[in-house]
Parts: structure tokens; sequence; C-alpha cells
């Protein structure tokens, strides 16, 4: 939230005490402040939409950040609506929530371009490394469900009995090798690169393009990101 | 044989041509063209079955290559019509995103009636998840998704009312009449949707 350093410190008195998050029972999530979870969201955000592959939810992310920007809402409440103070916070809440609306949104297309195929593989993930979260996956399978049922009203029903099976040909499937741009955080040393296990060193802050599948594993664990 | 001069796959191929090539956001339901394309997958499927047939009992290889051909128009034909309907699909949903849950008029004519129904199981899906999610608890309205479809550029926007919609309220509890023509500098988180419906026009 830079526009919200810049905000001289009498000025957020009325909302300051909103944006650390130290007062959340959440026991789990020791003192983490709010700008930190919109660091996470935006990276995950800008990650998820450079990514062809869907990538594990931030679901706890984003509902620290809709407490928060409910909370200052709420307190936003009391102020003049023309008081710059307002104006500030008013423009960086509707970033936020745009931020967060785009993720969002940005997954809920992969998962429609590749429904079947997100389900394949959700279906063989251990629970806790799923990357839906579980309203995700409710309409990941319904969707599937309405997609099949059109084509089978429209189409598949007409045709011969054994033309109609083969619905494992129409998985669209993300095309892992495309090249991203991404950005070092830490030093990477031995990345392999191409086809004949040639290796390339990281070095942090560097950037490089490179087919995705080979730096996957980066980008999750947050060694790099996407950009 | 199809005896007719036409080749097989034609029609299919035609479909989404037109498909492709139509400016209007979604042309109508070539009703006709999906038919004749079933018919001639059926068509060409049963040819090949009388002739695997034969091919088993004569065991006559020459029909070999006849029949690989016939499929593999068939997997052609199906490609294609499937392709049609994949796109409608695709077409559809945007629909939902920008114009809500309800279709306009002029607009469902040109859908089928599975069309219709896909429309709204989607539209129904859609709006359980973005409930279901949870991120409305203790939010308020929660995350609207198919609200801030831009990166805001600023609070307040300028717009000017196309048509007579009447009383319009904001979350402050300010009532503003929407006239024709009137002008208004509105908040634009409120007003993002009035705007996508064509009701209000963004002016600079």
């Amino acid at each position: 939230m830079s526009d919200e350093e810049n905000v001289p410190e009498t000025q957020m008195e009325n909302v300051s005490d909103g944006a650390g998050l130290e007062e959340e029972d959440d026991d789990d999530m020791e003192q983490i402040t709010a700008q930190k979870v919109l660091e996470i969201l935006e990276t995950a955000w800008i990650n998820e939409m450079c990514a062809p592959e869907i990538l594990p939810s931030q679901v706890d992310m984003l509902e620290l950040m809709v407490s928060q920007v409910a909370h200052m809402e709420e307190q936003m409440r009391d102020l003049d609506k023309n008081d710059f103070r307002a104006v500030v916070h008013g423009m960086e809440l509707e970033r936020v929530r745009y931020i967060m609306a785009s993720y969002l949104r940005c997954r809920l297309q992969k998962i429609e371009t590749f429904t079947q195929h997100i389900l394949n593989q959700e279906a063989a993930r251990d629970p806790d490394e799923k990357r839906l979260s579980p309203e995700e996956t409710k309409f990941a399978q319904d969707f599937a469900g309405h997609v099949d049922e059109y084509f089978h009203k429209v189409a598949t029903q007409y045709m011969p009995n054994q033309q109609r099976g083969e619905a494992e040909l129409r998985i669209v499937t993300p095309n892992l090798m495309s090249h991203v741009f991404l950005k070092a955080n830490v030093a990477v040393p031995a990345v392999i690169v191409g086809v004949d296990d040639e290796e390339v060193d990281m070095a942090a802050g560097s950037q490089h393009i490179i087919p995705y599948q080979l730096v996957a594993d980066l980008i999750q664990n947050n060694q790099a990101q996407l950009i | 044989m199809s005896r007719s001069n036409k080749l097989f796959g034609d029609k299919a191929f035609e479909l989404l041509k037109e498909l492709e090539r139509s400016s209007q956001t979604i042309p109508a339901f070539d009703d006709d063209g999906v038919r004749q394309v079933l018919e001639e997958i059926k068509a060409i499927f049963e040819e090949n079955v009388a002739q695997a047939s034969t091919y088993n009992t004569s065991g006559d290889r020459s029909l070999w290559p006849l029949l690989n051909f016939r499929h593999a128009a068939l997997q052609r034909n199906k490609r294609c019509l499937l392709a049609y309907l994949y796109e409608r699909c695709r077409r559809i949903k945007a629909l939902r995103w920008e114009f809500g849950p309800i279709i306009p008029a002029d607009i469902k004519q040109t859908l089928c009636e599975p069309e219709v129904q896909f429309f709204n199981s989607y539209s129904k899906s859609l709006a359980a998840y973005m409930c279901s999610a949870g991120y409305s608890q203790g939010a308020g309205q929660g995350l609207d998704l198919t609200n801030n479809l831009r990166p805001p550029k600023s609070l307040y926007i300028e717009v000017r009312c196309m048509e007579d919609y009447g009383k319009f309220e904001l979350d402050d509890g300010e009532v503003i009449h929407l006239k024709k023509n009137s002008q208004h500098y509105l908040p634009r988180a409120q007003v993002e949707s009035l705007v996508r419906q064509g009701i209000l026009q963004h002016i600079a």
C-alpha cells in the first residue's frame, strides 16, 4: 500500500489501526501486516496472470485482505466524503479490490479453459496439495457438467453410439513449455534449461525468459516470480 | 460412397468459418448446418459399418484405406462441430460477464434452447461461486467479480445518461434521478454495471 505510506502519520490516525492485522486472532499467522498480505497477494496475482497453468490458491491471504478492506471501509464511513484522506484511502481500496477480483477472475478463466485437465490433476493430488479452493472445485465440476450437457443435447446424442465417447480427446491442456518472463528473488544455482541438461545460475534479481515448466517449482517455492 | 460432388467435411468447416467471420456478438445458431453435419457423420458411419462387415467376412484388404479415410473424415466433422459449439459456449460465457444474469432479448433470439439452458446454469454456478467463496464473511457485500473489470483510474467518473432510468440510490443513501442526457459525477464502483449495460456513458 504505497499510497498509505505517503500519507503523514497524523492523517492516518483514523484508519491506521486497521493497517496492522495484529488484532486478528489468527494463531498460525503471527504478526503479519496488511502490507505483507498485500505484497503476497500482488505477487500471487502477477504469477497467476503470467503462468500458463493454475497455481495454488491463496485463499487465506485473500480472506485476510477482504476482512481488512471491510475494516477500513467501516472506518472510512466516519470520514467526510470530501476529506483528502477519504479520497486517498478510497482509491487505495479500489485498487486492492481490483487486484482481488482480477486474481479470482483469472483463476476462473483458467478453470473454464482447462476444466477437465485441472479436475483430473486435482483428483490425483493429496488433500494438502490441492490447488483449488473447495468453492473453485465445485465451480469446476459444475462447469464441466454444463458443457457436457450442452454438447450432449445439441450434438453428441445424435451421433452414432461408438462415436460418443472419446471425451478424453477433448481435454484442453495448458502449454507448460510456453515461455515466461521471470525474476529471481534469491540466487538459484544450476537451473536446468533446455533438453541437453544445460545449466544456468540465476543471480538474485536477475531476469530471464525461460519455458515455464523448467522453473515452475522455483515459482512455487517463491524463489522466483513471474513478471 | 456419397454420390454428390461435395467434399466430406465441407459443411462442418463452413460452420466454423461463418462463426469466425461474423462481427455480431453471437450469430444465430445454425440449426440447419449442425443438422447437416450430424447427418453427414451418420451417413459416413453407416457406410463404414456396412463395409467393415464385408471386410470382416471377405477379408478384402483393398477396402482398408477407404475405411481409414472415412474414419478420418468422420473425426474431422465431429471435431469441427464440437469446436463450433465450444466457441459459442465461450461467447455465451462472455455474455454473462457483460450483461449480468439476464440475456438481452435480441441476443436471446439467436440462441437455441440448450444454449439458453447452458447460460442459465453457468450463471447460476458463477453466482453460487461468488456467494459461497466465503469472502463475504463480515465484508458486507463481499466481492462481486463482475465488477472491477478494469484497473481503477479515479474514484469518481463523469457519466452521461443515455436513457431515462429513474431513481438510483448510492451507498450513502443519496438518491439521484437519472434522466436522459443528464450528466453526473458519480463513484465509479457503484455505477460500473450501469455503464456496462449502456444506461450510462462514461465521458472523458
